[in-house]
This record gives structure tokens, sequence and C-alpha cells, in this order.
């Protein structure tokens, strides 16, 4: 690994990349805007320019180069010396904030940025107090430019990040440059409006209040959010994201760095998919039946009523009895406890995996690129969690059928109790599946929205959304990813995991990290989980 | 003083000067076909020896220009920068409307030098009539077989015209590169250079008309003769351009020998002022070298001298006389409104430091300009292009050099016209304009 000293510090660092990428990794704070490590280099804001020692065009000595070199267009070379700390590059920061502030309109009250925005922060901390700007500013106007982005073409400072990105990621070229010098601005093409599935995500590299998304805006400041790590489960991909809440509600889903899975990216599905966690129709209590009798239980006596119910059951009719579907939107922590509670039960009992859905084929991007070469893909499978249920299934021994088999049988009275389980986003429960619920003596229906199985369910079970949650979900390409609670269910109450931690007989609160420690007995992938989110590549 | 036997402007004048026939009577494509006779190698080494420094403006050898090619490339193109954006010039007009086959054969013989396969002449798009008559030499040139398949020695050579859509950044090489290939002429970001990495990215020179159509002479009567011409920094012919208030503005050739006050006012140039005119400043070089006063017309017109009178360089060697009638401020203006339209945009300083240039100058050339105006443009010109390397190209450089040269050489006579103004009108200009 090739070293090269900052400030004259030594530092190790990769392979090949440029200067800027090694200073920030290594936790200089170096200001720039055109330079984002998943598009191409273009250095054209000239901020992250520093000192550098190169060898003379005459003698090839070693020497500080009169000119201030890009940062992020310089490789690193073992033993190179470069200087942040300077007057020279301090100067010419300077001289950038007041350029980039020369014709913006200074809007941070009313902007969606504020608060986030790296004019604000590089203003603050590289600029100067004062403009010498006397002029009449050149007002560039506000532009509609697709369905779910606004452009303030005035806010700009033209680091074309969002052209490289419809050019280079998704491979539909929307966004342009017009015009030249100070009245340059971006743009879309006449009656073409930027309209992709992974267009969103040219508000994220946006480092300003420029690119700004509809649903997002004016609905809350940014800086009352919280953002907590999750994984989406919009696909089988699993994109890392973080969830920005206030007050109990979601506001919006930005990506997480996480290579090899979505880098830097999401798409719009994902990105705009969560309003069904606001739904008002959503299950909020759980709900016990016994003969024509309806109550609702205390959460605390509500693991003592199932397990008694099941083991009244299964003393009656046998384990062979017993079936329990696995929605592929459980976390595999959640499968695991509900296994071990069936499998302890009803050591005969079926297993069955959810229905998963699947909706067109995979999207690859850039447009026109295949499997071997997508910088991004959207899975044509509409869940997180297909193969950790997978997995816990195949750990928890016994028959494990699918779902379609589990209707036929179930049609044909093979089972007399069953435990199903839904969270899906979207209504899932078809005509054939409802009838199914007169056949079951009883019935644990677990469910995110409403279903029609509910009438014939002796027990309901409010599933929560993913976001109220917590545990791991294995993507489509095997890698096990946690996911933590950003914000609690509605009017309080247990989620999943908690409730079936109790339901399996567990002690004490539930924990995914204690629970993935007694899943690790039987499989081992899970003994260790990056809980910590991999470390951002670039500052923003 | 003996006068200067035209090289480059030797069929200037004559009748019928475009045909290959009269260029061929007078002497044309031997050094083409001598050329042929030798090695590539060689014929670098005979450009590379006679020190012809590129006559683009930043005055670079062009040989030691083609020796940065890679050794193990297997395909190579040229390019011919005949974008000719910089304001007073047109000495690459009259080459190329009066002797389009010197500059084909110029590009021939540098081809075979480099070993191209293909050479592209880029024309702006205002060259209407130049273009029509290189296209016409080009078709003559192909079917009398100096282009073409086999035209000597093996080699093969194919030449192309194209017209920019008027950009003054496209005379840069890697924006003409750009515009080349179809995009915005946008500069790129060097390294590669267009010699490992150009056009279409493969090996790529960028030539200037005027660099191409002296190396027929050199191959034809050796390096010695050229290096013979003018300092020793600063050989061979060269075209000069006045303009302005002379008795006899255009384009003359020279050795880099003389002085500017020459170009003004020997019989044999510009022949002096008209009457009742006196210079008060010269923009020797193209608008983006900076400007001199009335005292320092004795720089001479070579790539070096220039340095010593706060210039950028030589630049396109077209010098605008300015008369004592002319008022400072409007020449001011007039040079930042040019760069704040034709920066493309690319770079953070060129592009707001350009467009704030523009205004600040506009206002003063209103008369609603302060003081603090002077200084702020000189800071400003200072963090734009003065502290090398600050963007891609070398526009903000060119932007800055006369902007800073006229505020800094004429300060006095503009302070005197913004102390003139009546009380209070720059802050009633700016809360009308604000």
């Amino acid at each position: 690994m090739p070293k090269i000293i900052i400030d004259n510090q030594e530092i190790e660092c990769r392979e090949g990349i440029p200067v800027l990428q090694a200073a920030l990794e290594a936790g200089w704070d170096v200001p720039h805007y055109c330079y984002h490590p998943g598009l191409s280099i273009v250095a054209s804001c000239r901020l992250c320019l520093m000192e550098m020692k190169m060898p003379h065009p005459k003698t090839q000595e070693l020497d500080w180069a009169p000119k201030l070199m890009p940062s992020c267009q310089t490789p690193v070379r073992d033993g190179m010396e470069v200087r942040f700390d300077s007057d020279k590059v301090r100067d010419n920061q300077k001289d950038c904030m007041e350029y980039f502030l020369l014709n913006h309109p200074l809007d941070c009250p009313v902007c969606d940025q504020a608060g986030e925005c790296y004019l604000q922060d590089y203003s603050f901390e590289f600029g100067r107090a004062e403009s010498r700007m006397v002029d009449q500013k050149i007002k560039n106007p506000k532009k509609d430019i697709g369905p779910h982005t606004l452009l303030y073409s005035d806010r700009c400072v033209m680091c074309s990040r969002c052209v490289r990105f419809t050019r280079e990621i998704s491979g539909t070229s929307e966004l342009c440059i017009v015009n030249r010098g100070s009245r340059a601005e971006i743009d879309v093409f006449p009656g073409v409006p930027l309209d992709n599935a992974i267009q969103g995500n040219v508000v994220d590299i946006c480092p300003v209040g420029c690119l700004l998304d509809k649903e997002f805006l004016f609905q809350r400041r940014v800086w009352e959010l919280k953002g907590g790590p999750s994984i989406c489960p919009g696909c089988a991909t699993g994109c890392a994201i973080r969830v920005d809440q206030a007050d109990e509600k979601v506001y919006r889903l930005k990506p997480r760095y996480n290579p090899g899975v979505n880098d830097w990216w999401m798409c719009d599905e994902g990105r705009y998919g969560f309003e069904y966690v606001h739904d008002k129709g959503r299950l909020v209590h759980p709900m016990i039946r016994r003969g024509m009798e309806k109550h609702r239980p205390e959460w605390a006596e509500l693991a003592d009523i199932c397990r008694f119910r099941f083991q009244e059951h299964v003393q009656a009719h046998g384990g062979a009895s017993v079936a329990a579907v696995f929605s592929p939107f459980m976390a595999c922590e959640e499968a695991w406890l509900l296994a071990r509670f069936i499998r302890e039960t009803a050591p005969e009992a079926t297993l069955v995996t959810g229905p998963v859905p699947m909706e067109g084929e995979a999207q690859h991007f850039p447009v026109g690129s295949d499997e071997a070469n997508a910088k991004f893909t959207i899975l044509a499978e509409k869940c997180p969690n297909r193969r950790g249920v997978e997995m816990v299934l195949e750990a928890a021994g016994g028959e494990v059928i699918s779902f379609e088999s589990f209707v036929e049988k179930a049609g044909s009275g093979a089972f007399s109790a069953a435990w199903i389980t839904g969270g899906y986003p979207k209504p899932w429960v078809e005509k054939d599946v409802a009838k199914l619920a007169a056949k079951f003596m009883l019935l644990v229906v677990q469910d995110l929205l409403p279903n029609d199985l509910m009438a014939g369910a002796a027990i309901v079970l409010p599933a929560r959304a993913w976001v109220e949650r917590e545990g791991t979900f294995v993507n489509a390409g095997g890698k096990i990813q946690p996911f933590s609670r950003a914000i609690r269910a509605p009017e309080g109450g247990y989620h999943d995991g908690q409730y079936l931690y109790a339901i399996a007989g567990l002690e004490g609160l539930y924990n995914p990290g204690r629970v993935r420690e007694l899943m690790a007995a039987t499989m081992s992938a899970f003994e260790k989980v990056a809980d910590a989110p991999a470390k951002p590549a670039h500052a923003h | 003083m003996a006068t200067f036997e035209p090289v480059l402007m030797r069929n200037v004048g004559v009748e019928d000067s475009t045909s290959l026939k009269v260029y061929e009577s007078r002497g044309g494509y031997q050094a083409f076909k001598k050329a042929l006779a030798m090695s590539p190698d060689d014929v670098v080494a005979e450009v590379k020896k006679a020190n012809l420094r590129g006559r683009g403006g930043a005055g670079f050898p062009a040989g030691v220009k083609w020796g940065f090619l890679p050794k193990d490339r297997t395909r190579t193109l040229l390019c011919v920068n005949g974008d000719e954006s910089e304001p007073p010039t047109f000495s690459n007009r009259v080459l190329m409307e009066n002797d389009p086959h010197q500059l084909i054969e110029g590009t021939i013989i540098a081809g075979y030098a480099t070993q191209a396969q293909v050479a592209y002449i880029y024309l702006r798009v205002e060259f209407h009539e130049q273009f029509h008559v290189l296209q016409n030499a080009v078709d003559e040139a192909y079917a009398a077989g100096y282009l073409g398949k086999d035209i000597g020695n093996g080699y093969k050579l194919d030449i192309y015209l194209h017209r920019g859509a008027g950009a003054y950044v496209c005379g840069e090489e890697t924006g003409l590169i750009e515009s080349l290939e179809g995009k915005r002429g946008w500069p790129r970001i060097k390294p590669p250079f267009p010699a490992v990495q150009g056009l279409f990215r493969l090996p790529t020179v960028v030539n200037n008309v005027e660099t191409l159509s002296n190396v027929p002479h050199i191959i034809e009567r050796g390096a010695d003769w050229f290096t013979s011409i003018g300092p020793s920094h600063s050989t061979g012919p060269k075209l000069f351009c006045v303009s302005g208030p002379v008795q006899r503005p255009g384009c003359y050739e020279a050795a880099m020998d003389i002085t500017c006050r020459d170009l003004i006012e020997r019989d044999d140039f510009g022949g002096g002022m008209l009457s009742g005119k006196s210079v008060k400043g010269v923009l020797p070089g193209g608008v983006s070298m900076g400007i001199l006063t009335a005292d320092e017309l004795d720089m001479k017109m070579d790539f070096d001298d220039p340095r010593n009178y706060g210039l950028l360089g030589l630049g396109t060697a077209a010098a605008v006389v300015i008369d004592q009638d002319v008022d400072m401020r409007v020449v001011l203006r007039n040079m930042a409104r040019f760069y704040g339209t034709e920066s493309c945009g690319q770079c953070t300083q060129c592009r707001e430091g350009t467009g704030w240039m523009h205004r600040i100058a506009t206002r003063i050339a209103e008369g609603a300009g302060r003081i603090e105006d002077l200084d702020v443009l000189l800071e400003t010109a200072r963090n734009m292009g003065m502290m090398p390397g600050l963007s891609i190209c070398g526009l903000p450089d060119g932007a800055t050099y006369p902007i800073e040269t006229i505020v800094k050489k004429f300060r006095q006579e503009l302070e005197e016209a913004i102390r003139s103004q009546p009380p209070g009108r720059a802050d009633m200009v700016l809360s009308v304009l604000n």
C-alpha cells in the first residue's frame, strides 16, 4: 500500500485512489463539490486544490510545484508529499467560496437543503464572511424537471454530479448543461423530463439545494430529523439506507454507502415506497377470539395465550396438524424465534415459505447493461429476506414446503392449525388463500394490513413495518445485513421480535444480537454480522 | 533596413494562388517529396532542430510536442487548429484563404512525421469562405495524389475539414478535441495529455495553422536556414496583424526581431497612426496577453520579451492600437465582456470570475464605478489566473491579463474618471440595479 505525506503526516492509503480520497479517508476535511467516488472525475470545482511536490520538468527533482494541483485528479504515488494546511490552499478556498456565492440567492431560510448544505458548511469553514459583490445577481430560473424532482438553478454550483450520474450510472442522460460562463445552468432536454427508476439519487448527490425532492419539499427542517441505519425492504438487492424520522414519522429514505450491494445509490421505488408505514388502516393491537368472543389482550399476556393455545391444540390433534407460513418480510431473528416455538411445541409441524412477490424483470443500470457489468440493479423479487427465511427454515429441520403446496394441502384439510405471517406492503391474500381460514381450528394471523384471513383467525397479531423492527435481512447476494429500529410502532406496543421472543419462551428483553448468538449454534453465518454501518467512503 | 523576403505569405497576392497549379508552379509540394523520402524520425528531428515554436499563442516547440507521442502507438491523429478565435487576429485566415495548399502540404508532412492516419482541420464556424477554399484545395490534393491511399513511401493520409459552432474555448486544444468529438467544447483535465490520449482517446497532435504552414519551408530549406531568421529563441518567420487607427492595418510577415513600435510605425507595416491620432495603448498579442502603454512600445515582438512588460506572452502577435480618444473604461468593459461570454463555465474561478468582472467593468464604463472596484478587479484577476494552474485550461489566465494590465497601467485615468462621476452616482445605479 502506498504511503503519502499530508501536512507532514504520513498516511497509508489504498492503491490508485486520488489524493483527495486518501485525505478524506484519513480524516482530513477537504472541501470538494464535483468529486464523487462513484462518478468520473472532472476536476472543475477547483476547491480541493493542494500544494504538491512534483518532479521538476527539466531536472526531475522533487519540489513544491508553483501551481496548486487538483487533489481529486492526482492519484496517490508512494512517497508523494502534499500540503493542505497552507496559506495558498486556504486563499484558493476563500476565493472559490466567494465565487460560489456570487450569484447564489442566499435563501437558506426557505431552502430545504439548509442544515445539510455544503455551501453553508464550506462557507462557514473555508469561506470569507463577506461578499464584495455589489452588482445584481444572475437569477437563473426554478424548474420542474420531472415527476419527483425540482431544480432551483439559482442555487447551483455547477459541480455537474447530477449530469454525470444520468450519463454514467442511470445511463439515461436526461440532464445536460446549457449556456456558457456564469450563465451556464443544468437543464433537461425539451419534452424529456428526468424520469428514470433511480433518478432520486441526483438529489442525494447534489451538494447544495439545487436539486430537491418534491415528496420531501417543505416537509421538515433537516436538523429536526434523526437518521437511523436500515436496509431497504423493497427488493432482494437489500440497499443500505438511512431512515430519516422525526416525531415517530418517517420523512425520507436516503441511501447509505454499501460497497458491492448498492454502492452510493438506491432506487425510487424503495425511496418513495414507505407510505404504507403510515397507513391509517394498519393493524395496531392484537386480538384474541374464542368462540364468538373477541377481546384485546395485554401485550404482556400475549405470549402465554399463544403458547397455551398451540399446546392445547397439539395435545388434542397432534403436531403434524400444525403448519406455519414464514413471510419473506420477516427478519431472520423473527423467523428463527417463530420456528423455534413451532418446532418445540409441535416437532412434526410443517414449515412453509411464504409467497415471494415478483414483479417484471430485474432492471440493470446503466440502461442497456446486463447483470455482469451493471452498476446498480433493481431486482424483480420484491421482498427483502427470502434467502434469510429459507436459511432459518432449513436449519430448523423437518419438512419445509412451498406456499403453493401449502395452499393445496390446507385446502384438502391436511392442517387444522396454522400460523400465517404476512407483513407485505400490499394486500396479498387472494381469494383461494382467504377461504382456507375455514379449514383451521386454530389460526394465528400476523400481518401489517387487515386481510381476509382474519375473519377466521383465533389470534390476530399486528406485524410491524421494518422501520419499527430490528434484525437482519439476507439479500440476493447472500449478505447478512442488520437493520435497526427507527421509530416506535403506532400507539406503542411490542414489535414482532419482542412478542416472538416471549412466545419462543426466552427470558428477558428481545435483542437481535442475543438471538443471533443463539442462532449461531446451528447457523455459523450469523456468528459475526457487521453491525456497524460501513464507513462512508467520502464526506458527502 | 532590408525588406523581409516573405516566406509564409509569398503566394499572397499572386493571381489564383489557391489553385494547385499555381502553388506547384511556385515550388509547392517539393518539401512533400523531400519529406516522404526521409524517415519520419528525421522529419521530427529537423523540425526540432529548427526550434519551431507553436504559433497558436503558447509558443511550445512543435517538434517537442510530436516527440511526446508514445512510441508503441498504433494509431495517431493530427488536428489542425484553425479556430483562430482570439479577437483581433486574422493571420490564419490570410494563410487559409490565400495559400491553402501550403497548409495542406504542412499537414501532410506533419502527419507523416507523426505517422498520423487522419488529419482534421478544425475551422471556426465564421470561416465560410475559407472553408470552401480549403475544401477545394483538399479535393485538388486528393485528385493529384497528395492525399489518400499510398501517397508515397507507403504512407496514407486523409484530411477532413470540421467546422466548430462558435466558441472561443474551442481554440484550446482539448476544447477543440471535445468539440471535434461532437461534445460541448469543454477543455479536458490533463493528464492525460492529447499526445497520449486525445481525440477519440487516441494519441493526438494539435498544431496551429501557421505552425504547420512553416513546416514545408523547414523541410525544403533546412533547419539552419530557419534558425537564421530572427532571434535564437524565436526562430523563423512570423505573421503579425495590426489593427486600429493606423494607416495600413493588415497582416504582415517579419522575423521576430521587430518591436511593437516598428509594427505600428514602419512604412512596410502599419505605416504610422492616422492623422490626428496618437497611441495611448496597444494590445500587442491578441487581447489575452495584456496591454502596453505608449511608453512601452519598444517591446520586442518575440516569444520572451513580452514577459518583461507584465504580459502573458506573445500570444497571436496581433496588435490592436488604441488611440488617445478612447476611454479606457470602455476598453476594460470590452475585454471583460468578451471573456464573460466566452468562459465555458466549467471551472469555478473562471465561470464566476469572468462574469463578475464583466459586471464590474460595465458599471465602471456606465459611470457608476467605485475606486474599490479597481481593487476587486485586481484581486479577482489575481485569484483567477495570475496564480497559475487554478483552472483546467488557460482561458482565465488570458482573461485576467488584459484586465489586470489595464487597471495597473491606466489606474490613474480610471481613478480620475471615477472621481469625476457625479457624487452618489455609483450608489444610485446600484440601488436601481438591485
